[in-house]
């Protein structure tokens, strides 16, 4: 232990000392950010380990900025002469480029984010031994299998990371924290020939406890791949369609799209000119939230420093915040929302707030309509808001499940979408930075046959 | 026409190990018992250049250096990567690696290191765009910029990205195969999008490959791109709903090549052959699809995206043929799965960087052309849909795929009538090969761009195809 703090303290000073040399070459602004993970990995199939990753990795990343105009770079060669090398390329870079009188690093903030109270760390993942990691994949793929109705897998894989960020920038900002990450999945096929299936599922949790165990993984992995056997097409028709919590969830990945302050002001998304206006139902909430403890997307500071905050998105149905890190919050004359991350902005846990009927209330609802359960493909266009995929799901029929649905696509627009939810389940769990719970939306094209 | 690409002085030795030390990393990777052992040494400068709202906004640099260790045993792999090229490190690495092969102590076979020598025939480079100024790269950046702008005035916010990377790797393993490589590649892409009437649409265009800067004087011009690009956006604005349900389909040439990756490549790839996911797994020799139909995938076309020298285990690629006559001839192999189905490698080991180990994977993937004009398949179709830009695909093992398009255009009695946006394709692998009806006489390829992801892989691909018509589709649409 005491090694590992000592060389944590290593990559701080290298830090600061970057910083220093960044200013002294002639950089108005610097930040630099360093990342030092360890991750390992085991992936099982067919009962046999197939595939072990372990490995330590850092890497660092740079923004200068010289008279307003900004260069980047990032190394996974952490020796002092690349280093000092590429802060000096990267500063005559930025003086090719043209001057943005917004760009800028943040202010210094006022306050600090405590680490602690957002139980980002399970010191238990670190003292979990290789064979008991291997075991978890291992008994996952077992009970998976001991189903007759599965004909294959893709295999069980059991991964953890731990990892630690560190940002320092010449506002005075300096700051770090650890994490960790545990994630268990399965993926099964069943049929046979022509008719083959599959799905997979999987938990990942920051905490040891909070992930479910092989036999909840492996069992959901089954039903969901069981359940799309003897699929039908069905007829071309617009009919209500009840999301799934995880298709709930690429729903608003979409949405975060059209919301990112990157998007907004590029006038890449259909919501760019709508902030204030009402959007959707006045049940409607979701909200970006970097503070909620243990959560995947919970952070004390972003990619800038800028503090985690809780950020209503869509309030009682009027959208009220366009998701932003410095930049774009100058642009659009909002402030940051510390939603910074690596390659622009990002989520923190973004989220729908659940309601108060159950899912099978909300399927026993429905005279005739499609449970989507999968849908694959791109098709999702941001600044229409149109959307389009090939899709599998559970058809619907006088309020009960009647038969699988394959080799058909849904369509819609986020816009309409919004404005016709109808229910909101109350299975809201979070699965991933994106979460929320089964809904079922008003109608939507399904084409088929 | 290939040159040879890069000077000696550029493509330096980045890594400064001996030979001596890696082959102590291989030998402590195989003593706990490993039947194979390889290291994948990489070191890539990339840079990347983008511009928006009249303004070069940002350059970025990423420099990657590091190994990768990859230990076999039967069909198990150890993996184990540093970024740290010390001793000590490359050592604990080989250890961590070696663990896979859960024997005790071994005493590996000794062995001596061979270099390979390859030639260059996948790169066409007379200006390596890493050793060039940064200066041209803004002009070209700035001329695509403004030409998007300038194609029309209902174009309001344009995007261009400029990015090139030279990729050095050194490639050893435990048969002692020593080979090192030098891969560049460049590309440029523009987004534009125009709104008319407050209704907004978007385009896009971009080209590149493993070519240098010379590649935009003479084959296709950054105002060449530009006006694709805006050119999209404003067919869009015209456009129509998709007709949703079952139509005939005429897929272009060229953009449709993403079907050939989707519905037929990735299935081909041995690793989910040998799984028996694929519903190709015990197809070999038999009719898979329609007589018109022979699929290649050539990783040794000149300057082409999907091309390499040797692929990421050290294998000289060969051009593959998959599909001959419709006939299934040939899966696409790395090592492990060549080794394990006891056929030959056919150099199509791929892997994103030296974090990852390498999987089976296409590199430039292209249905070879047939015998119809292109105006005689449109000709033929009273009523049906051309698909004219798909922006990609996703396949699953049980052979049902989606495609993207983005732009489309009715065929009424034999010729393209209006524009259609945003359609969604679907259907299943061996019903689409049986129903292609007429193949096309003009083998295009798609853009220089593309890039394919298997298992969080990405890696650089191209595609091909020429006009096909396909019986009848299923077409995701609102009316």
């Amino acid at each position: 232990m005491k090694v590992r703090s000592k060389k944590n303290n290593d990559l701080r000073l290298l830090a600061d000392e970057l910083v220093e040399t960044g200013l002294k070459k002639g950089a108005d602004e610097i930040e630099v950010t360093i990342y030092d993970g360890r991750q390992f990995e085991v992936g099982v199939r067919l009962g046999q380990i197939e595939t072990l990753v372990e490995a330590d990795s850092k890497y660092c990343s740079i923004r200068v900025f010289k008279e307003k105009r900004k260069a980047s770079f990032s190394t996974s060669d952490l020796s002092r002469p690349a280093l000092y090398s590429l802060v000096e390329k990267a500063i005559k870079r930025a003086g090719l480029t043209q001057p943005d009188q917004l760009a800028g690093l943040p202010e210094r903030p006022h306050y600090k984010v405590d680490e602690l109270s957002l139980k980002l760390s399970d010191p238990a993942l670190a003292e979990l031994k290789p064979e008991q990691k291997i075991n978890l994949a291992l008994e996952t793929e077992k009970i998976g299998l001991a189903d007759r109705r599965i004909t294959n897998s893709f295999g069980a894989s059991f991964l953890t990371n731990e990892l630690k960020t560190i940002l320092v920038s010449s506002n005075g900002f300096n700051g770090e924290y650890g994490e960790t990450y545990a994630s268990l999945s399965l993926g099964l096929q069943a049929g046979q020939g022509d008719q083959l299936v599959e799905d997979y599922w999987f938990s990942s949790a920051r905490h040891l406890k909070d992930l479910a165990s092989p036999r909840e993984v492996a069992n959901e992995a089954v039903s969901r791949t069981v359940r799309q056997l003897n699929s039908r097409k069905v007829k071309t028709q617009t009919v209500p369609v009840i999301f799934e919590p995880l298709m709930t969830s690429w729903l608003l990945a979409f949405l975060f799209q059209c919301v990112s302050g990157q998007a907004v002001y590029q006038k890449a998304s259909f919501l760019a000119d709508r902030l204030g206006d009402r959007v959707g139902d006045k049940a409607l909430r979701v909200i970006d939230d970097g503070l909620l403890p243990g959560k995947l997307g919970s952070k004390p500071f972003d990619a800038e420093g800028v503090p985690a905050q809780t950020t209503p998105v869509i309030d009682s149905g009027s959208l009220k915040n366009f998701l932003c890190d410095t930049y774009a919050g100058r642009k659009l004359g909002l402030a940051s929302t510390g939603n910074a991350d690596e390659n622009g902005i990002g989520p923190n846990n973004f989220y729908l707030q659940p309601g108060s009927v159950s899912p099978e209330q909300i399927i026993s609802s429905t005279r005739k309509g499609l449970l989507l359960t999968r849908t694959i493909g791109h098709g999702l266009n941001p600044v229409t808001g149109d959307i389009s995929r090939g899709a599998f799901g559970l058809w619907i029929e006088d309020g009960q499940i009647a038969f699988p649905v394959s080799g058909i696509t849904v369509s819609g627009n986020l816009g309409e979408i919004l404005n016709s939810i109808e229910m909101t389940g109350s299975d809201l769990n979070f699965y991933s930075q994106f979460s929320g719970p089964t809904i079922k939306v008003a109608e939507m094209t399904v084409a088929g046959l | 026409m290939s040159k040879q690409l890069v000077t000696d002085s550029v493509c330096q030795d980045p890594f400064q190990l001996s030979t001596s030390l890696l082959k102590k990393v291989l030998m402590t990777a195989l003593s706990r018992g490993g039947d194979f052992a390889d290291l994948f040494l990489e070191y890539r400068t990339s840079l990347s250049v983008l511009m928006e709202e009249d303004l070069i906004k940002e350059t970025d640099e990423t420099l990657t250096l590091g190994l990768g260790i990859r230990v076999i045993k039967g069909d198990r792999t150890g993996y184990a990567y540093s970024n740290d090229l010390s001793q000590e490190k490359l050592l604990e690495a080989a250890r961590s690696a070696a663990a896979i092969a859960l024997a005790g102590r071994a005493h590996p076979p000794d062995f001596q290191f061979r270099p390979l020598r390859i030639k260059n025939q996948a790169g066409r480079v007379k200006k390596l765009a890493t050793a060039s100024p940064l200066q041209g790269k803004l002009r070209l950046v700035k001329r695509a910029y403004q030409s998007a702008l300038n194609f029309d005035p209902a174009v309001k916010k344009v995007q261009v990205a400029y990015g090139e990377s030279t990729q050095q790797v050194w490639i050893l393993n435990s048969e002692g195969l020593s080979v090192k490589d030098c891969r560049p590649m460049i590309r440029l892409t523009v987004h534009s999008l125009a709104e008319k009437r407050g209704h907004w649409e978007s385009g896009y265009y971009g080209g590149g490959g493993r070519v240098g800067l010379e590649f935009f004087k003479s084959s296709l011009t950054p105002e060449a791109i530009a006006k694709e690009s805006a050119r999209e956006a404003c067919l869009l604005l015209e456009a129509v709903d998709p007709p949703a349900g079952q139509w005939p389909v005429i897929l272009s040439p060229g953009h449709s090549g993403v079907l050939v990756h989707e519905a037929v490549g990735h299935l081909l790839e041995a690793d989910f052959i040998r799984k028996k996911t694929s519903i190709f797994y015990d197809r070999l020799g038999q009719k898979v699809a329609s007589g018109q139909i022979t699929i290649y995938d050539d990783p040794t076309i000149p300057g082409f995206r999907g091309s390499y020298n040797i692929d990421d285990e050290g294998t000289l690629p060969e051009k593959t043929l998959l599909v001959e006559a419709g006939i299934l001839k040939e899966f696409l192999q790395d090592k492990l799965s060549a080794r394990l189905m006891g056929q030959k490698a056919n150099g199509h080991g791929r892997r994103e960087d030296f974090t990852n180990w390498p999987l089976p994977r296409m590199s430039n993937t292209y249905i070879a052309p047939g015998a119809y004009p292109a105006e005689e398949i449109v000709q033929s179709v009273k009523k049906g849909f051309y698909v004219s830009h798909l922006s990609g695909g996703q396949v699953e093992d049980s052979g049902q795929f989606t495609f993207s398009v983005t732009l489309g255009f009715l065929v009424e009695n034999g010729r393209l009538t209006r524009p259609v946006k945003q359609a969604t394709l679907i259907g299943t692998n061996l019903d689409i090969l049986q129903k292609v009806e007429m193949v096309g006489s003009d083998l295009d390829f798609g853009l220089q761009t593309a890039t394919c992801g298997k298992e969080g892989q990405s890696v650089p691909v191209n595609d091909g195809c020429p006009t096909m018509k396909v019986a009848g589709l299923i077409i995701g649409g609102k009316s």
